[in-house]
């Protein structure tokens, strides 16, 4: 019988993954050795300490707390494993975002101004929707407004959730269109459309009446959407994992990930798209449209982005500091390392999401249990991140290996290729 | 040093690359003074052995000895040193610099830091009288035709004083008038003592100027032949392994009604003011192979650019099958009636990290039977596919599912030939459909243009190579700086007349074209 582990190796994805799972080893490996250092260097840490460290970056979302003696303990954590997978829903739909530009070519560093488009149009589209009997629609009646008409709860959920999708695409096409139509750049439209949506964002709820003014320490803050009582339902997961914050955004993340991966691998549309991205005079010569394409694959991807944004403010959990907005949603950027840790693969981006958001945990862990603080596993990611780049360095050597190892004396080596690359190299030697 | 006739030695040389052997136990030795060509196929492994000589790649074993002294070449500094110089196939000369500045390049004498222009200036000078290379030393590169830049590159080598030089594919971008000078120029150099290593795959040229020749086959040596001791026939058959047919058999042409319909075509340049294409008219009709011939660089590519909708004409009219296509889409004229060898087969003609059977489909993927409401039928696909790989033979690792990238660049060809062939348009737009293909190769792809001709369809060939033109054209266009500047028939017109039309030195007017 044939050993099917070979055959398996052979497979491109097969190799991708393993080259991802290089990356985050390493990743893991460097986040132990800084654990060492500092923890040797710390005399409040001792070794003891560094081990502990260890065990928390590793385990991380199984650590339940210390002892009466003071080891730590582990076990499930239903609290770490619940947030794990909140936090990991945004990440996943950002990630996602940037991985379909990717296979159109393009990249994505808009995502957080198509975020911030996202939690505006859901903000204000979740807040000023009343709905029958929410505290908000309370609130106003003590103040003396009424309201003419009133919605169901899952209509205005459905409205923001939509809006915010809208929105995103709307603010991914932009860049999209000027690469399309006037051949800018994305990655420069990008970043200013991104400083575009933080201060236009900022302005909108400025002018807003959706400013916290029930709470009076809160007035820097917009409310939450459960002031107008829609939020995310928890489809069980709550009763699955108690105390933590996690609800049904999660599925819909993976449910939006499988439905990527099908457009692309599936469809003549994703066929379209990643001809483009992989060669733009091929696909124009085939009569694809490729202005059409980038202009759509960049309001998928913003969609994706603003879905991100809907799915976060919609559970209801969190409130939106608008004042002096300064800086941009870090969970934009986290989806390019997403997706370079999914070498772009959709349902790669679930795992990678997942993952990065475990490490995220663990850091919170870290800060709680011992005397490390946070930014370790902040350098872990970066460690990973900067091997995600080298992936597919690192899928190639296991290439190279395989192809050895077989020792086929088959040309597979296109000569003309290899002539270019004869004088690509001679050139260089000229220099 | 050891008395020995040869200058350079490379003896057994074996370079492995992951999963193939580029030079498996390959001797060359060049004698002192000779032309030696050095002939091969695409991936025979010449660019190989070259870098190897050249410090580029370490082989694995094998060694190489200077004048019957083994060296070490461990980059390309070392071969320079040693005397050793290459003419590259594109020119590496810096285009907004004099002649001169270009010759001293790199090799400037200096006193104090400022550069001694008067004494190598008369180094150049007597070297370009020495051996005929009379250039303006003084013009700027950009302003001087492609055959001065070529002896440009070899001032270079001989300012250096290179003793061995080598000539990449030195013929490609030449007119048949400038091909003449250069074999007479690599006559006179070999005369004066240099030894000449010259690569090519044209037959003609080395019988016309090499002493030897040495051949060789994926990656293995064949052989070494003297010249004056072989044929055109026997070298071809080293070379591919087979007999090949060198000219093809057709009969003459019964053209038929008009297909395309091309009238006062203006393309404007990318790059200059002027038009890239200017007032181009021409009729191609079924039955029949139209060759427009040309000089890269001629209006040709953005002569079909238009035509095929990548780019927009500027002005004039474009009518297939009777419809006016001037300002239609791609897939419009592809629909229509039009199908299109591209001159670029990795820019335009595959999309390289698909598959071969994602290839196939590549302008038909949204034909009903290859998608259900969107969704690709990958079984439809898949058996399009292998029909198309085993009726056209085209030779990949693993079938349909093969990366294009990864095959061999004939296949490619192949690959693309078959889908352009099999979408059965009546009008095939075939750009430089042999480019950089080896024999064996180009004598399937030129049976199959003369079958699709014979089948009635309208072939218009864009073609650089003047054997190409000749040898399976029914009526022969010439361009010359974005316009047709006559217009022949292949049975009447010699080479050295095309050539003449080619460089620009005679054209036909209107009413002579019309006769």
């Amino acid at each position: 019988m044939k050993n099917p582990l070979p055959s398996l190796l052979k497979k491109d994805g097969t190799r991708s993954v393993l080259a991802s799972l290089i990356s985050v080893l390493i990743g893991l490996l460097a986040g132990g050795i800084m654990i060492l250092i500092v923890g040797a260097a710390t005399a409040t840490i001792g070794m003891k300490g560094v081990w502990d460290g260890i065990r928390i970056v590793l385990l991380g979302i199984f650590t339940t707390g210390r002892d009466a003696a003071g080891s730590l303990t582990f076990g499930f954590n239903p609290n770490a494993i619940g947030n794990m997978l909140f936090n990991a829903t945004p990440v996943i739909l950002t990630g996602l975002s940037v991985a379909i530009a990717f296979k159109t070519g393009l990249f994505n560093i808009g995502a957080p101004g198509q975020y911030l488009a996202g939690t505006a149009a859901t903000l204000f589209i979740a807040l000023s929707m009343p709905v029958e009997g929410s505290e908000m629609v309370k609130w106003y009646a003590s103040q003396g407004v009424e309201f003419a008409v009133t919605f169901p709860q899952w209509v205005v959920w459905v409205a923001a959730f939509l809006g915010g999708m809208a929105a995103g695409a709307v603010w991914g096409a932009i860049p999209g269109l000027l690469k399309a139509l006037l051949n800018i750049n994305e990655v420069i439209a990008c970043i200013m459309t991104n400083w575009i949506a933080a201060n236009l964002v900022t302005w909108a709820f400025e002018v807003s009446k959706l400013k916290n003014v029930v709470e009076g320490t809160k007035t820097g803050y917009i409310y939450k959407t459960t002031f107008n009582g829609v939020a995310t339902p928890k489809l069980g997961l709550d009763k699955l994992l108690p105390g933590s914050q996690v609800n049904g955004g999660i599925l819909i993340a993976i449910l939006l990930a499988v439905v990527v991966f099908i457009i692309i691998n599936k469809t003549t549309f994703g066929y379209e798209l990643k001809a483009c991205g992989s060669n733009r005079y091929g696909a124009r010569y085939a009569g694809i449209k490729d202005r059409r394409n980038i202009v759509l694959s960049m309001a998928i991807a913003g969609s994706l982005a603003g879905a991100a944004a809907s799915l976060y403010w919609l559970s209801g959990n969190t409130e939106f500091f608008w004042n002096t907005y300064q800086s941009l949603p870090a969970v934009g950027f986290n989806g390019i390392p997403v997706a370079l840790l999914a070498s772009n693969h959709p349902i790669g981006v679930i795992f990678a999401g997942v993952f990065m958001s475990m490490l995220d945990i663990a850091g919170l862990q870290l800060t709680n249990l011992t005397a490390y603080n946070e930014y370790i596993t902040d350098v872990i990611i970066a460690v990973i991140v900067y091997l995600a780049a080298f992936s597919l360095l690192i899928k190639t050597l296991l290439k190279g290996r395989r192809k050895k190892q077989e020792a086929v004396p088959q040309p597979v080596v296109d000569p003309e290729e290899a002539k270019i690359e004869l004088q690509k190299e001679m050139e260089a030697a000229d220099q | 040093m050891a008395d020995t006739p040869y200058v350079i030695e490379m003896l057994h040389i074996t370079k492995e690359f992951p999963g193939i052997k580029a030079n498996d136990d390959i001797t060359l030795q060049l004698k002192k003074g000779e032309i030696h060509a050095l002939l091969g196929e695409n991936g025979a492994g010449k660019s190989t052995l070259m870098s190897v000589l050249f410090g580029l790649y370490q082989p694995e074993e094998g060694m190489i000895k200077k004048d019957g002294v083994e060296v070490k070449i461990n980059n390309p500094n070392d071969a320079t040193a040693l005397h050793i110089g290459m003419v590259h196939q594109h020119f590496k000369l810096i285009d907004v610099y004099t002649v001169m500045d270009n010759i001293i390049l790199g090799a400037e004498d200096t006193t104090f830091g400022f550069l001694k222009k008067k004494q190598a200036r008369e180094k150049v000078k007597a070297l370009s009288q020495k051996y005929g290379l009379l250039v303006d030393l003084d013009a700027k590169v950009e302003d001087i035709t492609v055959g001065m830049q070529q002896r440009v590159e070899i001032l270079k080598m001989l300012y250096r004083d290179n003793e061995v030089l080598i000539f990449d594919e030195p013929t490609a971008v030449l007119t048949p008038q400038e091909i003449e000078e250069l074999m007479q120029i690599m006559k006179g150099l070999a005369a004066e003592g240099k030894s000449i290593l010259f690569i090519t795959h044209k037959l003609n040229e080395i019988m016309a100027v090499s002493d030897r020749v040495t051949v060789l086959r994926k990656g293995r040596y064949i052989g070494t032949v003297e010249t004056r001791e072989t044929t055109k026939e026997e070298l071809s058959r080293m070379m591919v392994g087979r007999p090949v047919q060198l000219v093809v058999d057709k009969e003459d042409a019964v053209p038929g009604e008009d297909v395309l319909k091309v009238s006062n075509l203006r393309v404007a340049s990318k790059l200059y003011k002027r038009d890239a294409v200017h007032n181009v008219s021409f009729t191609a009709r079924a039955g029949e192979i139209l060759c427009i011939a040309g000089i890269d660089g001629n209006g040709q590519t953005e002569l079909v650019y238009a035509l095929t909708g990548l780019e927009k004409a500027a002005g004039g009219k474009v009518e297939l099958c009777g419809r006016d296509i001037t300002s239609a889409s791609v897939r419009d004229r592809s629909n229509c009636g039009m199908s299109h060898i591209p001159e670029d087969r990795h820019k335009h003609g595959l999309i390289l990290d698909y598959t071969l059977e994602q290839n196939m489909v590549l302008q038909k993927y949204m034909e009903p039977r290859f998608h259900n409401h969107g969704f690709i039928r990958f079984e439809a696909v898949r058996e399009y596919a292998q029909q198309l790989i085993d009726q056209y033979d085209v030779r990949s690792g693993q079938g349909p599912v093969t990366v294009a990238r990864s095959m061999s660049g004939g296949n490619q060809q192949k690959a693309i030939v078959a889908r352009e062939i099999d979408r059965d348009k009546p009008l095939i737009v075939a750009v430089q459909p042999t480019r950089g293909l080896d024999v064996g190769a180009i004598e399937y792809i030129h049976k199959q243009l003369v079958a699709q001709r014979d089948a009635g369809k309208a072939v218009l060939l864009v073609s650089l190579e003047l054997d190409e033109v000749m040898n399976l054209s029914d009526r022969i266009l010439v361009m010359y700086e974005g316009e047709i500047v006559g217009e022949f028939d292949p049975k009447q017109v010699t080479v050295e007349e095309l050539g003449l039309y080619m460089a620009g030195a005679k054209r036909q007017n209107k009413e002579e074209q019309e006769q």
